[in-house]
């Protein structure tokens, strides 16, 4: 049997919010315009014209991730199973983590400013181990509420620490 | 009795001399050679003795505001005079104690406890410096707060007036764990059965409650030195001298400056493998109720307690210099304890070096049932190697029925081991390369720095399987021991 994707097909995967679009569009645009910014001063400064090589890649690599932007974010999804959480994403480079509630040390919701004018927030799921990256951006406050005080009920009842 | 609010205790008296010693010693080094040349003879003196005044007065304040007490199941220190700072410690999170006695500290008949918990970037709550019998006994009181006996047995009858004799009588296993340790040719901590300024109502050291150690393995002296010798780090030290000695040669200008640079890099080069022999001296390897005991140490002796179920991760190392010997090295890996892993036994060595079978009696011990020797590992596709040409070779794990275990590295080869029950997280990741050749990494998530196991490059179905394995098998492991960590 031929398998081509990393993520298990046999859970229900939950999607994150499309409004992650807009911030990530956001981020995305602001990275270039540092860049573009940072290119025109050192050409006002040093007449340095190769510098626009610098920007035209910065440009195609940010037109690049702006079409692969809406795949990317369908890529995002989160299971809650019995015993563990799922968290996968990734479009080029695939992830996939696997927490179990009792190894939860403890979680943060978290909410920028563009991501409470978008009606969003960022839950993150912390172990003892500092490799664990199971973090999902983009859920709505009452989701991320929900799921919060459903991971610490969970953490709580099956507490195992270390 | 242990819930009473006992007095709070201050370090030993000698304390800041020792530490204002340090110190110095420290900002001397910083001065360096080229400041001594610039300074002269007098102003470095002056400058020393500058420092010391200042350092003296920080000290002796820095005592006087510091102590420490226990309350029910915590540790409690109290330090800093201008930034007031009060450290609950909650025992039953202890992940390691080590009592250490510096050179200078064994003089005085002084030792230093530090306890490590999760969550501290540093080693947290160093005692420094307390009376060698007393903070072995508080070792031995806080290991057994933290195994969660309480110690009010022992105490109430003990308490008033109690002489050392009828103590020693009443936990004979404290003693003799003592005389194995003395027996084992390092100088004896405890003095188990003293007890302290015996009046009701303070304090009382009790009798260091260390239960008998079974000495599983000492480390031969002569096995140390050869192996620190087979370490690439001496091959500096023929450059080291001669580049001085060329530029005498050239310059025809030997100055005491430029001695001192060529000591100071000679000592550079062949530090670490020196390190080791200073500090893995003797390395005893203990087994007792408490947990493992680890006691190193030439000059600045070492003696460490991790309690049973607190190792997180192994690993074996095979160096290329020392399979001629068939020799190994491990290390373990505590949380909170930072890991040095390249040699540097700040961390977390479990044994400096030995050979297989040693190793595996070691490691029995910490993960009882794996055998070190029946590890067969699946190696990687053979199409991996577009990705790792050299390494394909020595990739791949193995599903023990107690662990998980990873082999990587061409020159140093090495192992890593997990059980199952330490396993916090998994992942699984697949770059674009990776998903070209069908293949995908995973990796188990283990608590505390250093160590993580990774299966690079295994098939995609393969890999998918063995997430979902590992977090099985991981969950089964922590079901059947569910009390043994917290």
């Amino acid at each position: 049997m031929t398998v081509f994707t990393i993520w298990p097909e046999d859970v229900e995967w939950r999607r994150v919010s499309p409004r992650l679009f807009w911030l990530e569009l956001l981020s995305l645009l602001s990275g270039l315009a540092v860049v573009s910014a940072l290119c025109l001063a050192a050409w006002l400064i040093f007449d340095f014209w190769p510098v626009w090589i610098v920007a035209a890649v910065a440009g195609a690599g940010t037109l690049f991730r702006l079409v692969l932007l809406p795949r990317s974010l369908k890529s995002w999804g989160y299971a809650e199973r019995a015993d563990d959480l799922l968290v996968r994403h990734g479009l080029m480079v695939r992830r996939l983590s696997i927490v179990p509630y009792g190894r939860m040390q403890f979680v943060d919701v978290t909410a920028g400013p563009v991501e409470r004018a978008l009606g969003l927030a960022t839950v993150q799921l912390h172990t003892a181990a500092a490799g664990s990256d199971a973090s999902i951006p983009g859920l709505p406050p009452q989701e991320a509420a929900r799921l919060r005080d459903r991971l610490a009920a969970l953490g709580e009842a099956r507490a195992e620490g270390l | 009795m242990t819930e009473s609010v006992e007095p709070r205790r201050r370090l030993h008296p000698l304390t800041p001399l020792l530490r204002g010693a340090n110190l110095v010693a420290l900002v001397v080094a910083g001065i360096s050679w080229q400041g001594y040349r610039d300074l002269g003879t007098q102003g470095w003196l002056l400058a020393v003795a500058g420092v010391m005044v200042v350092v003296l007065a920080y000290s002796v304040v820095s005592w006087f505001v510091t102590g420490y007490h226990v309350v029910g199941r915590e540790l409690r220190i109290y330090e800093g005079f201008v930034w007031r700072r009060t450290r609950a410690i909650p025992l039953e999170r202890l992940q390691s104690v080590e009592l250490v006695r510096p050179l200078l500290a064994r003089l005085f008949g002084l030792a230093e406890l530090k306890l490590e918990v999760v969550g501290a970037s540093k080693t947290e709550a160093p005692l420094a410096y307390l009376p060698a019998d007393e903070a072995a006994s508080l070792r031995g009181r806080l290991l057994a707060i933290a195994r969660g006996r309480t110690t009010s047995a022992a105490a109430p009858g003990a308490v008033p007036g109690a002489e050392p004799g009828a103590v020693a009588a009443a936990e004979p296993g404290a003693v003799a764990g003592t005389e194995r340790y003395a027996e084992a040719g390092t100088e004896p901590y405890a003095k188990a059965g003293a007890v302290r300024g015996a009046e009701p109502g303070t304090w009382v050291a009790e009798p260091a409650a260390a239960p008998p150690e079974r000495v599983v393995h000492v480390v031969a002296s002569r096995d140390l030195v050869i192996s620190q010798l087979l370490r690439p780090h001496w091959w500096a030290l023929p450059l080291a001298i001669a580049a001085p000695i060329f530029f005498f040669a050239y310059d025809n200008d030997l100055t005491f400056v430029g001695v001192a640079s060529m000591l100071t890099a000679v000592v550079g080069a062949v530090q670490a493998p020196v390190r080791v022999l200073l500090g893995d001296w003797r390395f005893t390897i203990g087994q007792a109720a408490d947990g493992l005991h680890l006691h190193r140490g030439l000059l600045e002796t070492r003696s460490q307690t991790v309690p049973s179920g607190r190792i997180q991760a192994l690993s074996v190392q095979w160096p290329l210099l020392w399979r001629g010997m068939g020799w190994v090295r491990a290390h373990m890996q505590v949380a909170g304890v930072s890991a040095g892993r390249n040699g540097d036994t700040r961390g977390g060595s479990l044994l400096p070096v030995g050979n297989v079978p040693t190793a595996q009696r070691v490691i029995a011990e910490v993960i009882p049932g794996f055998t070190l020797t029946t590890v067969t590992v699946h190696p990687v596709p053979n199409r991996a190697k577009w990705i790792v040409p050299l390494r394909r070779r020595v990739l791949g794990y193995q599903l023990t029925d107690t662990a998980f275990v990873t082999r990587d590295g061409l020159l140093t080869r090495e192992l890593v081991i997990v059980p199952y029950g330490r396993i916090q997280s998994v992942r699984v990741r697949q770059g674009p390369v990776q998903r070209w050749l069908r293949l995908a990494s995973v990796w188990a998530d283990v608590a505390g720095a250093g160590l993580t196991p990774a299966a690079p490059h295994r098939d995609v179905a393969e890999a998918k399987a063995l997430a979902t394995d590992l977090a099985e098998r991981s969950r089964a492991a922590r079901r059947s021991h569910p009390a043994k960590s917290r």
